[in-house]
């Protein structure tokens, strides 16, 4: 039995537009998605906003009624045997809101532990611990109102692990967290990998899917478009080449003209400050940097590189470009 | 851990904790001018005004009837933020996500309000003796006190329903207000019921608080609790009823938020 199963899951949301005449409209979010986790396997979801990752985790941990298909949690079903799984499972959204601010780090724990009857003397033991492991030991007592996001992000994940859950679903856990409030979470996952905990994690960062996920399922528009090793889809990309190009404002016209040049197999566009990096995949490698700086004649270029292909570029090549 | 020993502690830890996590005028300046000052204000006002503006009842009338209604601070607007708070923290998908037995968790975010609603009726009273000269000498203090226990209770009943309310409305403050202005009018508090239009006496004998105010002016007049009694429990029937209304609607709203996908965005 695998520990996550998952087969054929739909989700639409419905919405109403317009206020005299109100019409209904449709969203699909999950558009008949398939896959397993493993027992201890950390699992990433990958994809774009809007993909679906999300509303996935919501109906994975029973905050959310599937509209079709079944999933199964350690053999349980989320929509009917949704009490058996709630005890199983502990799950953080991104973001700072869902801790009581005005309650120390302790009081939040103890509220939450109590709300997973857990037992007074575990909970007395684990707490702790747990601020031991998240590092906030020394800023367990006060309130969380003065927390920083990577703080109260770090006590999401000690909240999470109160009961000693079999299963983790973190959504995106280090949304919006500076480089360093990262790569603490990032090594506090590790930690909870060794733990032989079966983790379901969303991101945004390739880079953190690469170096944590033993798998990775790629989600675009509701569906999984790869699913595989972080070297698999790397494999994938491995006949092309990454040209970076520094820009200064690129229209959108030259954009298409670069999209349109016959070696170019994908291009992304990722925002720095006053500048512009894009990204080129091609097979050509550095042969096509001299078309693609004519391309871009009409406009301020500055540094460009050529380098192997990355996850991300893997992500890239499979959403489409979209990022 | 059995079930019911973990449901009591999850009952008053969750009281405990809620009130300090979300009640809105758990600081102390808040808390002075909204539950001493707030209720002199009104006590006074509606004491000079029906004194000396109308020449129906004595000032012991408004002065028993304001300083019990204060009760309903607590148990409206209190027990109401004590629910919406949630919301306003996002702590909902998290609590919803848990085990929990949801009576017990939704019950548990009245009791500290009883007790507070209790306390500031006691405020009210030594506001009614101290400045305006309310005669308590013919009174039992313990049946009093049982009427303002039972009283708060039933009001705290109807903050549970509104707080339901509170879930699915972002204007949680209009309902709160709208409730608490209708019971000064509608529950004896300042008219007289029987003065009032048969359709509105109606409505008060729905309401909580209309048989603790009158019963409390009965008290204070003499009687004992053995003649209140009636009245008493049928105003503990009247809070059971809201507490039921009020919990049924959680379960409808968290259900509803569950195929809408509405959690996060309540």
């Amino acid at each position: 039995m695998n520990t996550i199963e998952v087969r054929d899951l739909r989700r639409i949301y419905k919405t109403t537009v317009g206020v005299v005449r109100r019409k209904i409209k449709e969203v699909v979010a999950v558009d008949g998605i398939t896959f397993d986790v493993n027992r201890g396997e950390l699992f990433g979801l990958l994809g774009p906003n809007g993909a679906g990752k999300t509303t996935m985790i919501k109906m994975l941990t029973t905050l959310l009624i599937p509209t079709d298909g079944t999933a199964n949690i350690l053999g349980y079903d989320v929509v009917h045997q949704a009490n058996a799984i709630r005890s199983r499972i502990g799950f953080i959204f991104g973001g700072e809101r869902g801790l009581y601010w005005r309650l120390s780090g302790i009081d939040n724990l103890r509220y939450f532990a109590s709300l997973y009857h857990v037992d007074p003397e575990v909970t007395m033991k684990r707490i702790p611990q747990l601020l031991e492991l998240v590092g906030l030991s020394d800023r367990g007592d006060e309130k969380v109102e003065g927390y920083s996001r990577g703080m109260k992000q770090r006590l999401h994940i000690a909240r999470t692990l109160l009961h000693d859950p079999e299963i983790l679903f973190l959504d995106e856990p280090t949304m919006g967290l500076d480089p360093v409030g990262g790569r603490e979470i990032r090594q506090v996952i590790r930690d909870l990998q060794s733990e032989k905990k079966t983790i379901l994690l969303t991101t945004h960062y390739m880079f953190e899917a690469d170096a944590l996920c033993e798998r990775v399922a790629v989600i675009d528009q509701g569906r999984i478009v790869a699913l595989d090793t972080p070297e698999a889809l790397k494999q994938g990309v491995s006949d092309l080449s990454v040209i970076e190009i520094e820009v200064f404002g690129v229209p959108e016209e030259v954009m298409n003209q670069i999209r349109n040049l016959p070696f170019v197999d994908t291009v992304s566009v990722e925002d720095l400050d006053q500048k512009q990096a894009l990204h080129v995949h091609s097979a050509k490698g550095s042969e096509a940097i001299p078309p693609l700086l004519s391309a871009l004649e009409s406009v301020r270029v500055g540094k460009v590189t050529v380098r192997e292909p990355t996850l991300e570029d893997a992500y890239v090549r499979l959403v489409g470009g979209k990022v | 851990m059995s079930k019911v020993i973990a449901n009591i502690r999850l009952f008053f830890q969750g009281a405990v904790l809620s009130y300090i996590a979300l009640f809105a005028w758990l600081r102390p300046s808040t808390y002075i001018a909204t539950k001493v000052v707030g209720p002199l204000a009104q006590i006074l006002f509606f004491t000079l005004m029906g004194k000396f503006g109308t020449s129906g009842e004595s000032a012991d009338f408004y002065i028993i009837g304001n300083a019990i209604q204060i009760t309903a601070l607590s148990g409206i607007y209190g027990v109401t933020f004590s629910l919406a708070g949630d919301r306003w923290n996002g702590t909902l998908p998290y609590l919803f996500g848990t085990p929990a037995n949801r009576m017990t968790m939704f019950l548990g975010r009245a009791v500290i309000h009883i007790i507070d609603g209790m306390f500031g009726v006691l405020i009210g009273f030594t506001w009614g003796v101290t400045l305006l000269g309310l005669d308590l000498s013919n009174t039992d203090p313990w049946a009093l006190i049982l009427v303002i226990a039972v009283t708060t209770f039933s009001t705290s009943g109807l903050g549970l329903m509104l707080g339901s309310l509170s879930l699915i409305t972002r204007n949680v403050m209009f309902i709160n207000n709208t409730a608490y202005f209708l019971l000064l009018v509608l529950s004896g508090s300042n008219i007289a019921i029987d003065r009032l239009p048969s359709a509105l006496q109606a409505i008060s004998n729905v309401l909580p608080l209309t048989r603790g105010i009158a019963s409390a002016r009965a008290i204070i007049d003499g009687a004992t609790f053995r003649d209140v009694r009636p009245a008493m429990l049928e105003e503990i029937g009247i809070g059971i009823i809201y507490i039921m209304f009020g919990y049924v609607l959680f379960r409808w709203i968290e259900v509803l938020a569950k195929r809408r996908g509405t959690l996060e965005a309540m």
